[in-house]
């Protein structure tokens, strides 16, 4: 491929003048901003893995499910739980779409993760793509919180309990945790009003908040491309030497990615369809109460050292990442000329999953690791 | 679904803890009254006269009842308590402890521990129980006789000692302790063995509320807290050298503790489960007689008590079946339809039931000493029409259970498919409600009383595994449903992929 390829004009997408399509091409010019938009500078040596395409993709989905939802839930804890009950018993495949909006929630935390470990390891992130970056930190956070919100509605004794832990370890920031406790729980215990603040978060905060991020996350792709993960990117100077079609290559290969996921959800929603258990009671706790999957790192973490730094040291890690591509600012993308920090990552990936397998049980923690 | 089963068990086991009392009953019943036949109301007809029944007592049996027919001896009245012990006080000062507490290691541990008990944090000082001077921080006048010390009183004088303020209501109002101990604990075992024989091995106070770290039995510390009683009782009458004297077995706390009672209680940590104490009593231990046992068991289990009050063997009087006959004493286990038949029928004579000489019936205590023995046919013969009323009870239990059985295998499973089935296990908590209903009526002994429950269990089964079928059937559907799904997914992926390759032939 060569230069002149790169230069070539975006797709012609301009409609017959005397056919529906003209009509209203006659009355938007769309074309225009359809055309610009399909435009997406990619490098031949791009390799995305389709994860944040996927990860769309699957938010998407969530605010599909989720308005659906909507109609039948009913935030009160006197009718949350029977309401569930119902959309998973009566209402017609109701079992189906709560089951994928539970699915999906889990794959969305997954793929977001991979997605910016993706962008880690090729050194996406570097400049220009500051604030593309931070605006992705920023998607991760709202996607977790969506997790963290959503898992309560339930209001099942696991919803319930997960609650009551997760406000806590919130609570036990230093200087604000109290107030963050009060701020987040709507009082000093779990109760309706925590239920009320988190329905309202997790259907109005939140979509419009990680809508407007997506969107200028979306426009920075647009308007930056993708990174090289080969060379060094001279954005913005001169195109890179080779490039591909945004439309219809990529895109064409994001759709069969997307009928993929579509077919996972559909299996995992019909073998393992989203559970309920007993109604929360605020008088009976249970065994074991844990996070879901994505806070279990964390929440082992918090058992093996000082509380302390249990709370601080992630906050700190989660700071140093949002701020990563302002420290981490030499223009070397290849993972071999960035040994240091490729190591590093690697081994807190590590340490992260190893701590995830503890929480759900495949390891157990030698006793000279435990610092408490 | 799967703790609220299990804590259902274990209501199942408190409530019908005394399921196959009526099997010796009915043999009983059965021989003098013919008509309690297969669905006849006994209370209808009134019952012939009481028999004169003569009650066999076995030496060595491990339920340490006394047979109703034994005259009691007649109880040594205990000594009037003695007054609160006089002694100089300002209400603030107890040189008793200043002293004490610095003589040596021995005696600060004693005098810490009475710091913190429940004495020591009430006022209740060193000179209330040893008398003296705690004004006085010289040791000749604190502790002088003529002050009224009396140092570390014999184990007879120490009773007297705690009876004395606390058999008196106008020191204990304040507490809001009952003044009946004092009374109480004459009229014990121990008690009496004490005044009869001055036999000091006997419990006295201290021994079971600590001698200076006294607690409250409401103190999860305290030897006395519910669940600390059984090993505290068995610290003596498990000590089969302290035990000897007395020719009383010591091996209850090791059979209490696989009971179903010890295992609510010391595993479970139940609370209602009872100890030691909730059979025999505390202050007033004692075994309950064979007269008296339905109202121990009955303090608990009040609705089964009431059902056995209703049943022929109930009318028996003082020879009756009584609960320890089916469900033992000390090794009280989960009932079951077990309880209704030995595996093959056991040999019986003549007097297996009858006293020949006296021509009336009469109950060996020693053949319902093990488990495997107490069953309906240990006394009703397979001749007889009270077996065959067993056999209808038996037979009507086990068509609801079995039903019970198979909708909560059928929900389990479609409980493992992810499926919602709280409405099946509401149809199902009812047939377990017709089941207990059913098995507390066996109490009764009477079919027509058992029936009812048993067959609207059943049908409450029924409904609860067609609800969990309904479930099974639709989790085909879905599966069937996903590959078709997939299969048209997979389908689209592969046309895309071709027109990918096509679009990529031409560029």
């Amino acid at each position: 491929m060569t230069a002149e390829t790169d230069l070539r004009p975006a797709p012609d997408l301009r409609p017959a003048p005397d056919g529906p399509g003209g009509w209203f091409e006659s009355r938007t010019g769309i074309r225009e901003l359809a055309a610009a938009l399909l435009h997406v500078r990619i490098p031949v040596e791009a390799r995305t893995m389709y994860f944040g395409g996927i990860a769309l993709f699957l938010f998407m989905i969530q605010a599909g499910t989720g308005t659906l939802l909507a109609l039948y839930y009913k935030p009160t804890p006197d009718a949350a739980y029977d309401s569930v009950i119902s959309i998973m018993s009566n209402i017609s495949f109701g079992w189906l779409i709560r089951s994928v909006h539970h699915w999906a929630a889990n794959l969305m935390i997954l793929f977001v993760v991979l997605h910016l470990l993706r962008v880690f390891f090729q050194a996406a992130f570097k400049r220009p793509r500051e604030l593309t970056w931070l605006m992705g930190v920023g998607l991760l956070g709202i996607t977790m919180v969506f997790g963290f919100t959503g898992y309560l509605l339930p209001w099942d004794q696991r919803a319930y309990w997960a609650t009551v832990v997760g406000t806590e370890i919130a609570g036990s920031v230093p200087i604000i945790g109290e107030q963050l406790l009060l701020l987040l729980r709507g009082g000093a215990d779990v109760t309706a009003a925590t239920l009320s603040r988190f329905f309202g978060i997790h259907v109005l905060v939140l979509p419009i908040a990680l809508a407007g991020l997506l969107a200028i996350h979306l426009t920075l792709v647009h308007q930056l491309g993708l990174a090289n993960p080969k060379k060094i990117d001279p954005m913005p100077g001169p195109p890179p030497s080779s490039a591909r079609k945004f439309f219809p290559d990529y895109v064409l290969d994001e759709v069969i990615a997307w009928y993929l996921i579509i077919a996972i959800l559909v299996v995992l929603a019909s073998i393992f369809p989203a559970s309920v258990e007993a109604k929360a009671n605020p008088l009976e706790t249970p065994p074991e109460t844990k996070p879901e999957w994505y806070f279990l790192a964390v929440y082992e973490f918090l058992k093996l050292v000082p509380k302390l730094i249990g709370i601080l040291l992630p906050m700190v890690g989660l700071a140093i990442l949002t701020i990563w591509p302002f420290l981490e600012r030499s223009p070397e993308v290849l993972m071999r000329r960035r040994k240091i920090v490729v190591a590093f990552a690697t081994f807190t990936l590590v340490v992260g999953i190893y701590l995830t397998g503890v929480g759900l049980g495949f390891f157990t923690v030698p006793e000279f690791l435990h610092f408490a | 679904m799967h703790a609220s089963t299990r804590h259902a068990a274990l209501r199942t086991a408190l409530i019908v803890g005394s399921l196959g009392l009526f099997l010796a009953a009915a043999a009983v019943a059965s021989a003098q009254d013919p008509s309690a036949s297969p669905g006849a109301d006994a209370s209808a007809s009134p019952a012939a006269p009481s028999p004169t029944v003569a009650v066999e007592v076995a030496p060595n049996i491990p339920f340490d009842l006394v047979a109703p027919t034994a005259t009691p001896a007649p109880l040594i009245p205990g000594p009037t308590a003695p007054p609160p012990i006089a002694h100089p006080s300002n209400g603030t000062t107890n040189t008793c402890y200043e002293c004490h507490v610095s003589v040596n290691v021995q005696q600060r541990t004693i005098a810490e521990k009475w710091q913190a008990s429940i004495h020591g944090q009430n006022g209740v000082g060193c000179a209330d129980c040893h008398g003296g001077d705690p004004t006085s921080d010289r040791m000749g006048i604190a502790m002088d006789p003529e002050k009224g010390f009396i140092g570390k009183p014999d184990r007879l004088a120490t009773v007297g000692v705690c009876g004395s303020c606390h058999s008196d209501p106008s020191v204990m109002k304040q507490y809001g302790l009952p003044t009946d101990q004092y009374a109480k604990y004459w009229t014990s075992v121990h008690g009496q063995q004490l005044l009869a024989k001055n036999d000091t091995q006997v419990a006295i106070c201290i021994d079971c509320h600590g001698v200076h770290d006294v607690k409250k039995t409401t103190d999860p510390s305290a030897q006395v807290f519910a669940p600390n009683v059984p090993e505290l009782c068995a610290s003596c009458h498990a000590d089969a050298k302290k035990m000897e004297p007395y020719g009383i077995p010591t091996n209850q706390y090791d059979v209490y503790k696989l009971s179903v009672h010890g295992k609510a209680l010391l595993e479970d940590g139940d609370l209602r489960a009872p100890s030691c104490a909730s059979c025999h009593g505390s202050h007033d231990a004692k075994p309950p007689t064979s007269d008296t046992v339905v109202n121990v068991c009955g303090s608990c289990h009040t609705t089964t008590e009431e059902l056995y009050k209703q049943s022929r063997h109930a009318e028996l009087g003082a020879a009756a079946p009584k609960c320890w006959t089916c469900h033992g004493t000390h090794d009280v286990t989960q009932p079951s339809a077990r309880l209704f038949f030995h595996p093959t029928p056991p040999e019986y004579t003549c007097d297996t039931c009858h006293d020949l000489q006296n021509k009336t019936l009469r109950i060996e205590l020693a053949r319902f000493k093990n488990e495997q023995d107490r069953r309906c046919d240990s006394c009703h013969h397979p001749d007889s029409d009270i077996y065959a009323q067993v056999e209808a009870i038996d037979g009507a239990l086990t068509v609801a259970q079995t039903a019970y059985d198979g909708a909560q295998a059928k929900i389990d499973e479609a409980a493992g498919y992810g499926m919602i089935v709280s409405d099946a296990d509401v149809a199902l908590s009812e047939a377990k409600t017709g089941i207990i209903q059913a098995q507390a009526a066996v109490h009764t002994t009477k079919l027509t009383l058992v029936a009812p429950p048993a067959a609207e269990a059943k049908k409450k089964a029924d409904e609860a595994a067609a609800m969990a079928q309904a479930k099974l059937d639709e989790t085909v559907f879905r599966r069937s449903a996903m590959v078709v799904v997939v299969v048209i997914l997979l389908l689209n992926v592969v046309a895309l992929y071709f027109v990918k390759r096509r679009i990529e032939h031409r560029a």
